[in-house]
């Protein structure tokens, strides 16, 4: 069953840069929104995120031709929530202060669209192999966008870098001051709207368009 | 998709399969549950002991120390204390007793750290507010645990928050208690007399900062004794040794 290198390499780019499941797919942006303020919570949440993707495709396709299909859809909630659980379980255990500030974040990656989604329209579909390496490109595509958001915002938001602050204080007594939007909300939405038009720019419009 | 088995969406099946699920599933979390407690519980044993040196200025919140130095820093200035409802310090647990903490740099007590733990909007809310020795200043205050919106009641855990707890006074100017409480709104906005009293609001949180002014000062009536003995000055460190 195992297919040469170049077939996986596809899966990873298709997941990673193709259909970016943020950039060009436009799911998970809740959490994307919630989350990016600092790049130690984006990092530990994408980590988070790719582990439960990966492991929910790997087992949800291993049992697809043995899920009944009328209640298919609780069975992926039902591994995807186990998952979950456990994941923020290790988190409380070993990532003590990240995980409270990432609180109910953890909790929500049930409903992150990114994993329902990929057990819904990739691993029913593609042997386990496949589905698990399908699940960690989407996972890196969804967390590289979180961490290049995270970096921006907290950079210009809080003028740091991992909580360490970088803009020199000669700056500030110049007059540079941090900007407040981009520790908001809607300093997410423009840089995630900024990059999803980065990337129909550069690969062409989505699907609906073509 | 091929189906091997022509009876998988049969009735029995789905019963069969979902049972077999569920069963699984739950074995999966207890076991995740089980088996990591220790590790949880002392995190937050360690949380604790962090927030009770920052209630009482004795960490930076900001900055991180490795746990031994958490340890030490504890050992050396924290002392827990049982108190009845009259003040008076006990040597064990009984009825009616109940739990504080005193802060002191080499055997002089600097103040005093009462747990705060009231309902807030989505859940409990635990933390400590710490005094300094004349009974009636807030030193510091910090929270350990809460369920509060993140973005909105979560900011009670924020520095700015906490730090601004720092010297107000539980007494007015008559010497009458008032307690401390969270104003809706900025401080600037109350009469003069009632400023050192409160701390600015968080704006979207006003249910939060109610329930967290409700908590704190009925913690503050039911020790009241406790803050008299440092008012009074009558409090005796042998007692405690």
């Amino acid at each position: 069953m195992l297919k040469d290198k170049s077939e996986y390499m596809e899966i990873l780019i298709r997941g990673i840069w193709r259909e970016n499941p943020v950039a060009y797919q436009v799911l998970g942006i809740c959490s994307a929104l919630a989350v990016t303020v600092k790049m130690s919570t984006a990092l530990v949440m994408a980590i988070a995120l790719t582990v439960v993707t990966a492991f929910s495709s790997l087992i949800i396709s291993s049992l697809r031709k043995k899920i009944p299909s009328n209640i298919r859809i609780i069975v992926e909630l039902a591994v995807i929530a186990s998952l979950v659980i456990v994941t923020d379980e290790v988190l409380k255990a070993f990532f003590y202060d990240t995980s409270k500030q990432l609180s109910i974040f953890v909790g929500l990656i049930i409903t992150n669209c990114i994993v329902l989604g990929r057990a819904e329209a990739y691993a029913l579909a593609n042997d386990p192999i496949d589905s698990f390496v399908d699940g960690i490109a989407n996972g890196i595509g969804y967390g590289l966008i979180l961490v290049f958001v995270a970096f921006l915002r907290e950079l210009l938001g809080s003028g740091k870098f991992f909580g360490i602050p970088v803009i020199p204080q000669f700056l500030f007594d110049a007059g540079y001051q941090n900007m407040g939007l981009m520790v908001l909300a809607p300093g997410a939405f423009f840089i995630i709207g900024l990059l999803v038009w980065l990337k129909s720019s550069l690969t062409g419009p989505s699907p609906e368009k073509r | 998709m091929s189906e091997t088995k022509p009876d998988k969406n049969s009735r029995k099946n789905v019963i069969k399969f979902a049972l077999g699920m569920s069963l699984i599933c739950s074995l999966m979390i207890t076991a995740a549950a089980g088996g990591l407690k220790g590790f949880q519980q002392a995190n937050i044993e360690l949380d604790k002991k962090i927030n009770l040196l920052k209630a009482a200025n004795l960490m930076d919140g900001n900055k991180k120390l490795p746990k031994e130095q958490i340890n030490t820093l504890y050992d050396n200035h924290i002392r827990k204390i049982i108190v009845d409802s009259q003040g008076k310090i006990l040597d064990t647990d009984s009825q009616n007793s109940m739990h504080l903490y005193f802060f002191q740099t080499d055997d002089v007590i600097q103040g005093y750290i009462l747990p705060i733990n009231t309902r807030g909007l989505w859940g409990k809310i635990q933390g400590y507010l710490a005094f300094e020795n004349d009974g009636q200043t807030v030193s510091g205050f910090s929270i350990f645990s809460h369920s509060e919106t993140p973005g909105l009641g979560g900011e009670i855990e924020s520095a700015w928050f906490q730090k601004s707890f720092k010297g107000k006074k539980i007494l007015n100017s008559q010497n009458k208690f008032v307690s401390v409480g969270i104003a809706k709104g900025k401080t600037q906005n109350l009469p003069e007399k009632d400023q050192e009293h409160f701390v600015d609001g968080i704006s979207g949180a006003t249910l939060t900062g109610k329930y967290l002014s409700q908590g704190i000062k009925s913690t503050l009536i039911k020790y009241e004794a406790v803050s008299i003995t440092f008012r009074q000055k009558t409090l005796k460190v042998r007692e405690i040794k």
